[in-house]
C-alpha cells in the first residue's frame, strides 16, 4: 500500500478477516442480491423523504401556476397557460432575471476563487488551526437579524462605514441603495462574506484527501507552491469544484435573504429598491405570491426559475468540465 | 525526510497574514453582536458605533430568560433536539447514498443522480404552503417532527458526499474489501465512512448550523409557545421597535452550542490533515 | 369567481397517503387549544394593540378562559402567515387583526369568517364611528366581519429646536397657523431650508403622499385609487393627481430626506437632525418616541396637519370560521373593541379609539403627551377624528400605493425625472392593480 498513489486512510482496509471457505450456494446468491439491491436500498431514504415532502410541493406548485389563484382573496380560477404567456412578456420578470444573473456573477466568481485560496492557506500546518477554521465559518453562525443590522450600517448612505472610508480616500460617498450597479456590488459583498468560509471548508475537506506524496514529488522537482496549487490541487479537486459550482449556481439564482436584508429604503422590502434595481427572481416570486396575492403567478415564476436554474447549472457544469481539464 | 520537505506543509508568514485578515473580516459582525449584547439599547444607532463591550451582559441575559412569552429555554432545547436529529440522520443517509452513487453500479444511476440535483433547484419559498398543507393533514403543526422529518436527508448532502467519495475513496480499497468478504454495507461502514470523515464532518457541521439557524419554515409551522431558538429570538421583536440588546444577547447564547458542535465535528476535519501530515 | 374554496379531494388524498407512511413511524401530536379544561383563545396581532391589561381583566372575569397573544412585529411579516392560515384552513388564531389595507382583500372571502352579527354584535353599532362600523360589513350588508379597533387621525410632528434655529415660531398654535394648506407648509419649508443647512424639511415622500391621498379622497369622491366597484381610477381621480403633485413638489425641490417611514434609515434619522417635520397619524407618536428616545427629548411637538381633516391606518378584529371556539372568540373581540376596551387600549399604547364615546372619555380627550412637550394630543387628534370622512380602499390598494411611492422615492434618488414621474406612476399603478 505504501507505494500506492492514494494513501490508506485511518481505518483503511479492514484487517483482512480470516479468509472464508467459499460456500457457493446460498452465500453467493446472498452476495448477488447484496450487490443488486444494496445501491437502491442505500438511496431509498432520500427518495422516500423527497417523495413525501419534495415532490408534492413541486407538483402542487405546477398545478397552482395554471390558475388565477389568490391566497387572501380566495380566488381560484383555471387559466391554463395564461400566466406563462404573461410571464414571457413581463418586463419586470426579465428585469429581475438580469439582476439575478448580474449579482450571481459578481458574487460567485470571487467567492469560489477566494474560497479556494483560503482553503489552500488553511491546509497548512499552523498554530491554532481550530481558531482559524471556526473564524472562517463565523458568518454562517450569525443570525440574519445581526447580519441585517451590521450591513445596513456598513452601507448606509449618510453614516455608513464604507462611505466614510471612501470619503477619507477622496472618492466620495456612493448611494449604495439607489444605483443599480452599486447595489449589486454591495449585495455581492454580503454574499461573498457569508459564503467564502463555507466553500473554503468544503474545499479543505477535499484537499485533505489529496495524497501528500504528489506534492513532495513536485517539490523535489522544484515546482513552486503556486505551480503545485494549479497543477495538483485544482485538478484533483475537480469533483468538489463541480459540486460547489453547481451549489453556488443554485443558491445564487435563488438569492433571497441578502437582497431582502439589504432592502431598507422602500416600504416593501421585496421590491428591491424603488425602481427594482436589485430585485431578484425569488423576491419577485415571493412578492407576487404573498405580497400582491397572486399566488398563481408566483408559482409560474417559481417554475420559470426552476427551469432557469437547470439551464444555468448545465452550462456551468459543461464550462467547468471544459476548462477544468488541466493536463 | 529532508528538512525542506518537512517545511512543505508549514504555513508561511504570508499565509498567516492572509488568514488573519480573512479572520478579522469574518469575525467582526459576531464581535460587534457581542458588544451590543453587553450594552443598552440606544447604542445600536450611535455614530460612531461602540467598539468595546459594556457591562450589561449578565443583566441582559437574565432579562432574556426572564421575559415571558419568549420561551428561550424551551427554544434552546427544541433546537438541540431538532438539529441533532437532522444532523445525525443527514450525515448517515447522505453518506450512504453518496457512496452508492459514487462507487456502486446500478441501473438508472445517472438519471437518479440528476433527480437528486434537481430537487435542490426548487425554490424553497414556494414550497411553504403545500408543505404546510401536508403538515395540517398529518396533524403536525406546532410539533417538533414538522421541522425534523422533511429534512432527514437532503439532496445537498447526498450530492456533496457523492462528489467527495468519488475523489477520496480509491476503487482498489473497495475491491480489496469485497475480496475480503465484506457485504456492501460492511464496506460502507468499515472502509468508506472512515475515508469520508473530513467531508462528513463538514456536512454535519453545516447541517447542524443550517437547522439551528433555519427561520422561515419553523416560523410557518410552529407557534411562538413551542419555538426553536431562532423563533424565540424573533419573539423578542416588538411593535415598531426591536430590543436589539436582548436579541443580540439571545443570538450570542444561541451561538455557544454551535461552537461546541464545531469542536466536535471540527475534529473530524482537522484530524484528517494532521494525520496526513504526519504520515507524509 | 369563488369556486372550489377547499383543497381538491384528490390532492388531499395523495398527501394523506404519502404522509401516512411516515406518520406511522413517527407518531403525531396535535393541540386543539384546550388546556386543563379551560378554553384557550389565541389572538393574532401585529405591532401594538395595547391589549395586555385587557386580557388580564377578561381572564379574571371569565375563569374558564385563557388568552394567548401572538404578536408579529410588522404588517409585512404578518400578512404571509395570515394568508397561509386562512388559505389552508388551519393555524389562525381565534381572533385575528385585519388592517385597513388588507381588510378589503379578506372581504372577498367573507365565508372564511364568522358573522359577528350572529354573536350579538349588532347592539354595539352605536359605539363606533358609523363609517368604521360600515367598513367591517360585507358589501351585501349581511355579515359583520370585523369590529373596529383604532383609527389614525392626522397631525404634524415637528422639531421645536430646529424651528427655533430657523427663526420660525415654536409654539404649536402659532406653528399650526403657518400651514393651513400644503402650499403654506411648502413655503414654510422653503424658509426653513434656507436657514438650517444639512437638515431637510420633511422625512420623505411616503408620509406626505399617504396623508394627502386620504385627505383629498375623503373630502372629494370618497375613494382613492379604486372606485367603489374596484376599477382602477388612478389617472382619472383628481384627488390622486393633486396628492401626487403635492408629494412630487417636495421631492423635486429636494426638501425631503427621501426616506420611508419605519425603515431602518428612517429610524436612525430620528436620532439626528436629519429632518424637521413628519406628517404623523396618532399611532406614529409612540414610534417617534421610541426611536428618537433620549436624543429627541424635549425637542418634539405636535401641530395640526395642513390641508384639513384626514386619517391614516387602523384595524378591525375578526374571528376566522376555523376557530374551535367561535362564540368565546366573538365575545372576546366584542370586549376588546367596546368603548371601555378602546379607552384602556389608548391608555396602554396610544392607539386612538374608533369609538366616539371612547374618544370623549376624559382619559382620552384630556390626555397630554409628556414626550411631545405636554401637547394635548387627546384634543388635537380627537378634533381631527371627529371630522374624518371615510375613504373606500380597494383590495389592491396597498399594491398600488407602494408601487407609486417607489416612483416618488426614485425621483428623490435622481432615478426618475420629475416631469416623467406621473406617467411612470400611472404605469406602475396599472401593473400593480393587475
Amino acid at each position: 500500500m505504501s507505494v500506492d498513489l492514494r494513501p490508506a486512510r485511518d481505518g483503511g482496509p479492514p484487517k483482512a478477516a480470516e479468509p472464508q471457505a467459499p460456500r457457493r450456494s446460498w452465500r453467493s446468491r446472498l452476495a448477488r442480491f447484496d450487490l443488486k439491491a444494496s445501491p437502491y436500498l442505500f438511496i431509498s431514504p432520500f427518495y422516500l423523504v423527497f417523495l413525501v415532502f419534495g415532490a408534492f410541493p413541486l407538483v402542487y406548485t405546477l398545478w397552482v401556476s395554471l390558475h388565477d389563484w389568490g391566497l387572501a382573496s380566495g380566488t381560484r380560477e383555471w387559466v391554463g397557460l395564461d400566466n406563462y404567456s404573461y410571464l414571457i412578456g413581463d418586463e419586470d420578470f426579465w428585469h429581475a432575471v438580469v439582476n439575478t444573473v448580474g449579482i450571481f456573477f459578481l458574487a460567485t466568481v470571487p467567492q469560489l476563487l477566494l474560497a479556494l485560496f483560503v482553503a489552500n492557506a488553511l491546509n497548512r500546518r499552523m498554530r491554532s488551526p481550530t481558531l482559524f477554521r471556526i473564524g472562517m465559518v463565523a458568518p454562517l453562525i450569525t443570525s440574519t437579524a445581526a447580519v441585517a443590522i451590521v450591513f445596513t450600517q456598513l452601507f448606509d448612505r449618510d453614516y455608513g462605514f464604507v462611505n466614510w472610508g471612501l470619503d477619507l480616500v477622496g472618492i466620495g460617498a456612493i448611494d449604495w441603495q439607489a444605483s443599480r450597479g452599486w447595489s449589486w456590488v454591495a449585495i455581492s459583498a454580503m454574499v461573498n462574506w457569508r459564503w467564502i468560509g463555507y466553500n473554503a471548508l468544503i474545499y479543505l475537506a477535499a484537499m485533505q484527501a489529496i495524497p501528500k506524496d504528489l506534492y513532495e514529488a513536485a517539490a523535489l522537482d522544484g515546482a513552486s507552491r503556486i505551480r503545485q496549487f494549479w497543477q495538483i490541487t485544482v485538478p484533483m479537486l475537480r469533483p468538489t469544484i463541480i459540486f460547489t459550482v453547481i451549489i453556488s449556481t443554485i443558491g445564487g439564482l435563488q438569492l433571497f435573504t441578502e437582497p431582502v436584508l439589504f432592502s431598507v429604503g422602500t416600504p416593501n422590502r421585496m421590491d428591491g429598491g424603488p425602481v427594482h434595481q436589485f430585485q431578484t427572481v425569488t423576491m419577485y416570486m415571493f412578492d407576487n405570491a404573498f405580497g400582491h396575492d397572486r399566488y398563481g403567478y408566483g408559482a409560474t415564476v417559481a417554475w420559470a426559475l426552476f427551469l432557469l436554474i437547470i439551464v444555468f447549472s448545465l452550462l456551468n457544469f459543461l464550462f467547468v468540465r471544459r476548462t477544468g481539464g488541466v493536463k | 525526510m529532508t528538512t525542506r520537505l518537512r517545511g512543505l506543509w508549514d504555513a508561511s508568514p504570508l499565509t498567516y497574514l492572509t488568514l488573519i485578515v480573512a479572520l478579522a473580516l469574518s469575525v467582526f459582525p459576531i464581535y460587534w453582536m457581542i458588544v451590543v449584547a453587553t450594552r443598552t439599547n440606544d447604542v445600536v444607532s450611535d455614530v460612531p458605533p461602540p467598539v468595546l463591550p459594556g457591562g450589561k451582559l449578565g443583566e441582559n441575559v437574565s432579562r432574556l430568560f426572564g421575559t415571558e412569552d419568549v420561551y428561550f429555554a424551551k427554544g434552546l432545547i427544541n433546537s438541540f433536539i431538532a438539529s441533532g436529529a437532522v444532523t445525525i440522520s443527514t450525515v448517515f443517509f447522505a453518506s450512504l447514498a453518496g457512496f452508492a452513487f459514487a462507487k456502486l453500479r446500478f441501473r438508472g444511476k445517472n438519471a437518479l443522480l440528476l433527480t437528486v440535483i434537481a430537487t435542490m433547484m426548487i425554490p424553497v419559498q414556494m414550497g411553504i404552503v403545500p408543505l404546510y398543507m401536508i403538515m395540517v393533514e398529518l396533524g403536525w403543526q406546532n410539533s417538533l417532527q414538522a421541522v425534523i422529518v422533511p429534512f432527514l436527508v437532503t439532496g445537498f448532502g447526498v450530492f456533496m458526499m457523492r462528489q467527495y467519495a468519488d475523489q477520496a475513496v480509491p476503487d482498489e480499497l473497495i475491491e480489496a474489501a469485497r475480496v475480503d468478504g465484506c457485504s456492501t454495507f460492511g464496506i460502507y461502514w468499515r472502509v468508506v465512512l472512515p475515508a469520508l470523515r473530513p467531508a462528513a464532518g463538514v456536512l454535519g457541521l453545516f447541517t447542524f448550523m443550517q437547522t439551528w439557524n433555519e427561520f422561515m419554515w419553523p416560523l410557518a409551522v410552529l407557534t411562538p409557545d413551542n419555538p426553536t431558538v431562532q423563533l424565540s429570538i424573533n419573539n423578542l421583536a416588538n411593535a415598531y421597535f426591536k430590543d436589539y440588546t436582548l436579541m443580540f444577547a439571545g443570538t450570542t447564547i444561541a451561538i455557544l452550542p454551535l461552537l461546541v458542535v464545531f469542536v466536535v465535528f471540527g475534529r473530524q476535519i482537522i484530524g484528517g490533515i494532521m494525520e496526513g501530515a504526519i504520515k507524509a | 369567481m369563488r369556486r372550489g374554496l377547499t383543497t381538491p379531494r384528490s390532492v388531499k388524498g395523495i398527501a394523506v397517503v404519502l404522509a401516512g407512511l411516515l406518520a406511522a413511524v413517527t407518531g403525531c401530536g396535535g393541540d386543539d387549544g384546550e388546556s386543563g379544561g379551560k378554553v384557550e383563545l389565541t389572538v393574532d396581532v401585529f405591532g401594538e394593540f395595547g391589549y395586555d391589561q385587557l386580557y388580564k381583566q377578561y381572564e379574571a372575569a371569565h375563569p374558564n378562559i385563557k388568552i394567548k397573544q401572538r404578536k408579529v412585529d410588522t404588517l409585512d411579516n404578518y400578512k404571509p402567515r395570515l394568508q397561509q392560515w386562512i388559505a389552508t384552513g388551519s393555524g389562525a388564531g381565534d381572533v385575528v387583526a385585519l388592517e385597513e389595507g388588507i381588510l378589503p382583500l379578506y372581504m372577498q372571502q367573507s365565508g372564511k369568517f364568522v358573522n359577528l352579527l350572529d354573536h350579538g354584535a349588532a347592539s354595539m353599532q352605536s359605539g363606533f364611528l358609523p363609517w368604521k362600523w360600515q367598513m367591517g360589513m360585507s358589501p351585501d350588508g349581511k355579515q359583520l366581519i370585523g369590529l373596529g379597533t383604532d383609527i389614525g387621525p392626522l397631525g404634524m410632528c415637528y422639531r421645536k429646536d430646529l424651528f427655533k434655529k430657523a427663526g420660525l415660531p415654536t409654539e404649536r398654535d402659532a406653528v399650526s397657523k403657518l400651514w393651513p394648506t400644503w402650499d403654506g407648509y411648502y413655503e414654510t419649508g422653503q424658509k426653513f431650508q434656507g436657514k438650517v443647512s444639512g437638515t431637510k424639511w420633511l422625512d420623505g415622500p411616503t408620509a406626505v403622499f399617504r396623508t394627502t391621498v386620504l385627505q383629498n379622497a375623503g373630502s372629494g369622491p370618497g375613494y382613492s385609487f379604486f372606485d367603489k366597484s374596484d376599477n382602477l381610477v388612478f389617472d382619472t381621480n383628481p384627488a390622486i393627481k393633486t396628492a401626487f403633485d403635492t408629494a412630487l413638489k417636495f421631492e423635486a425641490a429636494k426638501m425631503t430626506s427621501d426616506m420611508s417611514i419605519f425603515t431602518p434609515p428612517w429610524q436612525t434619522a430620528l436620532k439626528r437632525d436629519t429632518f424637521a417635520t413628519i406628517p404623523c397619524p396618532s399611532w406614529m407618536l409612540g414610534g417617534i418616541e421610541e426611536f428618537s428616545a433620549g436624543f429627541g427629548k424635549g425637542k418634539w411637538d405636535v401641530a395640526t396637519v395642513p390641508g384639513g381633516s384626514g386619517y391614516w391606518g387602523g384595524s378591525w378584529l375578526a374571528v376566522p370560521k376555523q376557530s374551535k371556539h367561535a362564540k368565546e372568540a366573538a365575545d372576546l373581540a366584542k370586549f376588546l373593541t367596546n368603548p371601555q376596551g378602546q379607552v384602556a387600549a389608548y391608555k396602554d399604547k396610544n392607539v386612538f379609539p374608533s369609538s366616539p364615546q371612547a374618544a370623549q372619555d376624559p382619559a382620552v380627550a384630556g390626555n397630554t403627551s409628556a414626550y411631545f412637550g405636554e401637547a394635548p394630543v387627546g384634543k388635537i387628534f380627537g378634533d381631527m377624528a371627529a371630522q374624518v370622512k371615510p375613504v373606500y380602499l380597494g383590495p389592491k390598494n396597498e399594491d398600488v400605493r407602494s408601487a407609486v411611492e417607489n416612483i416618488l422615492i426614485a425621483v428623490g434618488q435622481g432615478k426618475v425625472k420629475p416631469e416623467e414621474a406621473w406617467a411612470k406612476a400611472v404605469e406602475a399603478a396599472r401593473k400593480a392593480a393587475r
